[in-house]
């Protein structure tokens, strides 16, 4: 739990932004990985984070998420300080992420994936085994039944008992991704959920996020390398380089932008040379 | 900056190379950024720098300066208390000890880095080579010098013997880390079996004066032991130049920092690997010798030199063959001077101690860098 | 353990031994109290995927603090065996905290390392612990022991059996509250894993960073997996220090943690029912190179031994080259790497 004071802490915050990243730095070694990050995301949107190789969208995923204790900075998540939290409590106030080298937990069948993302489990405190077993049963027919339901929305009824290990990389990218939705999450981080899978799954899962905002007014912000994905389905786009945003508006106005160009021929110019 | 996702942290059970095909083509971005990643996952966080006085940010930079600051202080404190003659004498047990631990670990290491193999029968290792010299020196008479060679030539084939019938098919099968694990448990218990079946469970000792010592500015040191420390002192260098400029070992560092990667840029790995294990068996059966030279010969005398090997290796970073030794040294040196203060009785348990207490402030180890072989 | 070797014909093997229920009982109260340790081993490394080697140090404290409990504070042997359970849980803890932040292959090493001090401080704290000559008598008292109070209800347990069986084995009732504690807890593991609870520790084993971003406190479900087998660790060390009638710290070596092992990896991981047949196969044949009238020339005792030690280390090569999953355990769930 956070105190005002720290609630109050970015200056700056913008009004009614959802997340709210206010000048991180992250640094491993003499790396300078994150480097002043800002920037801010509106609820009920969906925005790419973009940039060239080695930009720092990852490890800022990982800083805003809790998985990195960011060196300094803020990060303002529904109102609250979550800069330097648990990963554990950021996912709890509802900013859930996906991960780009797809963690499904292999052996575990795939319903099992999906009723283990679900919040308000009583069944999870040991004590409850013992001293509430209704409670703990009541609760998990609920979240097996909501389960199914977005088993059924994402196609993957038929595999509900499969071991999610022996899915096909698209499969676990969906499975991923409804997975993530049971925990109902405000805020959704995809780092690369096109990567790796064909065009006609990928539009699927576009069409998923644009649902889910309009129906259950779910916010994205997603890491995209394919522009056209970006330029189409966002309605924000965020750029980094060199640890730090460069550029941030509308598709159109970033496309624009000189300096993003710049950053993009930079990349090509270092790949052709190493 | 692209494979962080799946290894920040700490490692899985399953812990593996990088998946197949992500990332041969283009190693410079994970590697650079590997390194640090790893770190991240146990290291305290870097705390903001300005804050700190430059006295601490440079001890956090440098554990073995720290470390060495640490035992200068104890090694002052220990003359204050105890009398210069005494910390020396100690001092001196402590090096003798310390080279087999070092010996022992230096194999150890190289085989856990390049291998990734956590090898609990290394310790039966030292015990094979020491009843291999035991056979040549008094069985057949030989003096200690063929016995020492007998001994490690002995051991790195049994290494090489085991690569061929076990590690090389499992690695080949992808084995997971608990799967090796368990498997050089198993092996250590066969080795121990074997080596009880013949020669029983009475003690016995190598043909060596035990006796002989030189009087040096007041101490009395055991000639076994003087020479002791200066072989190990003088084979873990000449290995860690080894390692550091020959050809062969920079190919060691490269298996050791990816062994598919290795592979497919046209490394003979299998070549690499075999004198991998000769290195670690030979220097097992050295150290095993040593053991036996300074102490005596049981069947439990490896594995019972095995969990002080294991913390020299934590502590000086696995895969590096320096660290390995002024881990091993140090370990050797503390546990002789704990003799000073407590009953001789706890002794063994200095070195566990002094491992749990590092795994928890700084896994990484102390003398090693973050990855290095 | 009673064979006279002389008796022997030279290369003849008898198997005479098998047939008494001495040898069975014996089998039977070592292999299920090996059911209690594997247990505890498998919810720590088949349901939660923390490696723990420390499984000895568990039983240590639990039957130390049990034994030192009831004859050096004299508290009743019934309210010491829940308070030695609540001591080793807090030791268990007191380990984990610390170590469950380290990668798997060092929280293996610091396992053992802390397993060695536990045993060392046994065999050295002699005040406390008796040292090598181990504990199971108040030193001012004689006819204070820890298992007066077992020795009575064993009795009583005897006593009634009277009318199914004449003349009871001695050990016959430690063999009825073994396996009764065995069987229980092999049922309430199963529960607990098909529950929530459950599957976080199988989450956790899959992928600890996936768990903790879909909002569950990874960290308390390793401790409490810790807690777990620290508990049944403490519940073994109990039946083995009423099986001996004296706490010895030899009885605490690695090697015990790895006979466990065996035990679980025959057995198979990620199983619980497993556990209990890879038990009794495993002491089955131990016990039994042990009762066999072996010819002697060349199966001298130190021989015998070493064949032991020779099964066992087979057993886990050859179960970890052809047969990881062991004999119950399912290839989908495979705990060892794909």
């Amino acid at each position: 739990m956070s105190s005002p004071a720290a609630k109050s802490a970015p200056a700056q915050a913008r009004n009614g932004a959802l997340l709210d990243v206010d000048g991180v730095f992250k640094h491993f070694g003499g790396i300078q990985a994150v480097n002043g990050a800002t920037f801010g995301i509106a609820p009920g949107s969906i925005t790419a984070l973009i940039g060239p190789n080695g930009a720092g969208k990852t490890t800022l995923f990982n800083v805003v998420t809790g998985f990195y204790k960011g060196d300094r900075g803020a990060v303002t998540f529904d109102g609250n300080s979550i800069f330097r939290h648990a990963p554990y409590e950021i996912a709890q106030r509802g900013m859930v992420r996906t991960f780009q080298i797809t963690k499904s937990l292999a052996a575990m069948p795939v319903i099992d994936n999906m009723m283990l993302a679900a919040p308000d489990q009583p069944g999870e405190r040991f004590m409850n085994l013992i001293v509430r077993p209704g409670a703990v049963r009541s609760r998990e027919s609920e979240v097996r039944e909501q389960s199914m339901e977005l088993l059924e929305v994402f196609n993957l009824t038929q595999l509900a008992n499969a071991y999610a290990g022996t899915l096909s990389g698209g499969q676990r990218k969906l499975l991923e991704l409804a997975r993530a939705l049971m925990a109902r999450p405000k805020l959704l981080l995809l780092d690369e959920p096109m990567a790796g899978i064909n065009p006609t799954l990928g539009k699927r899962l576009l069409e998923h996020m644009q649902r889910l905002r309009k129906e259950q007014g779910v916010t994205f912000l997603f890491i995209e390398h394919d522009m056209e994905v970006v330029m189409n389905h966002s309605d924000r786009v965020v750029v980094m380089a060199e640890g730090a945003v460069i550029a941030e508006g509308e598709p159109h106005e970033v496309r624009g932008d000189q300096r993003v160009i710049d950053a993009y021929l930079g990349e090509t110019q270092e790949d052709s040379t190493t | 900056m692209y494979a962080d996702g799946a290894r920040f942290l700490a490692p899985r059970l399953r812990s593996k190379p990088p998946p197949v095909g992500t990332g041969r083509g283009v190693p410079e971005a994970p590697n650079e950024i590997d390194t640090p990643v790893m770190e991240a996952g146990h290291l305290t966080d870097a705390a903001p720098t300005a804050m700190r006085g430059r006295l601490e940010e440079r001890l956090r930079q440098s554990p073995a300066l720290a470390a060495s600051l640490i035992l200068i202080a104890i090694f002052i404190a220990l003359v204050i208390g105890e009398g210069l003659h005494d910390v020396l004498q100690t001092t001196v047990n402590g090096l003798s000890l310390g080279a087999i631990y070092a010996l022992g670990a230096v194999g150890l290491t190289l085989v856990y880095g390049i291998l990734k193999l956590t090898n609990f029968a290394h310790g039966d290792f030292l015990t094979f080579g020491a009843y291999m010299a035991y056979l040549v020196n008094v069985t057949w008479g030989a003096p200690l010098v063929v016995a020492v060679f007998w001994a490690m030539a002995a051991t790195a084939l049994l290494g090489l013997l085991f690569e061929r019938t076990l590690w090389g098919p499992m690695r080949r099968r992808r084995a997971g880390f608990l799967q090796l694990i368990l498997m050089s448990i198993g092996l250590a218990f066969l080795l121990r079996a074997v080596i009880q079946w013949f020669w029983g469970t009475e003690i016995r000792s190598l043909d060596v004066d035990n006796t002989s010592s030189v009087e040096f500015l007041g101490l009395r040191v055991g000639e076994t032991e003087l020479i002791v420390i200066v072989v190990g002192i003088v084979v873990i260098a000449a290995v860690g130049l080894m390692l550091r400029y020959s050809l062969l070992g920079k190919r060691m560092r490269a298996l050791s920092d990816d062994l598919d990667l290795a592979e497919t840029s046209g490394i003979d790995t299998k070549r690499v690997i075999l004198y991998t294990w000769i290195f670690s068996g030979a220097l097992a059966g050295l150290a095993g010798v040593m053991a036996a030279a300074t102490t005596n010969i049981r069947p439990e005398l490896g594995f019972e030199l095995l969990l002080p090997i294991f913390a020299a290796v934590i502590l000086g970073g696995i895969g590096d063959a320096f660290g390995a030794l002024a881990a091993g040294m140090v370990l050797g040196v503390m546990t002789e001077w704990s003799t000073l203060l407590i009953d001789a009785r706890w002794k063994v348990a200095v070195g566990f101690v002094v491992l749990v207490v590092v795994l928890i402030i700084r896994p990484q180890g102390i003398f090693g860098k973050a990855k290095a072989i | 353990m009673s064979v006279d070797p002389t008796s022997v014909a030279p290369l003849a093997v008898t198997f005479e031994a098998l047939t008494e229920p001495a040898f069975w009982i014996g089998v039977g109260v070592i292999a299920g109290i090996y059911t209690l340790l594997a247990l505890g081993l498998q919810v720590n490394v088949g349901f939660t995927g923390i490696v723990n080697f420390g499984q000895a140090a568990f039983m240590a404290v639990g039957a130390y603090a049990m034994a030192i409990l009831t004859v050096k504070a004299e508290i009743n042997f019934w309210l010491a065996l829940p308070l030695a359970v609540l001591i080793t849980i807090a030791f268990g803890l007191l380990v984990g905290l610390p170590a469950l932040r380290l990668r798997a292959d060092y929280f293996a090493i610091a396992t053992i390392a802390m397993a060695e001090v536990v045993r060392i401080f046994a065999q050295n704290a002699r005040g406390l612990t008796g040292g090598n000559q181990g504990i199971s008598c108040a030193e001012d008292d004689p006819t204070l022991c820890y298992f007066n109070e077992w020795r009575e209800a064993s009795d009583w347990i005897n006593d009634n059996l009277v009318f199914f069986w004449s003349d009871p084995e001695d050990l016959f009732p430690l063999l009825l509250v073994v396996w009764a504690t065995a069987i229980a807890a092999t049922f309430a593991l199963t529960y607990f894993t098909n529950t929530p609870w459950g599957r976080v520790l199988r989450a956790v084993r899959e992928d600890e960073d996936a768990a903790m971003a879909l909002g569950k406190r990874t960290l308390r479900f390793k401790l409490q997996s810790l807690a777990l087998s620290a508990t049944l660790g403490a519940i073994g060390g109990f039946f083995f220090a009423l099986n001996l009638a004296a706490v010895y710290p030899i009885n605490f070596e690695p090697l015990v943690t790895f006979f466990a092992f065996s035990v679980l990896i025959l057995g198979g991981l990620a199983n619980y029912k497993g556990v209990a047949v890879g038990a009794i196969l495993f002491w089955f044949v131990l016990e039994g190179t042990r009762f066999i009238d072996l010819p002697d020339p060349p199966f001298t005792e130190t021989r015998i031994a070493a064949l032991r030690l020779a099964i066992t280390g087979l057993l886990l090569i050859g179960l970890m080259a052809f047969r990881p999953q062991g004999l119950f355990g399912k290839k989908e769930e495979m705990v060892l790497g794909e």
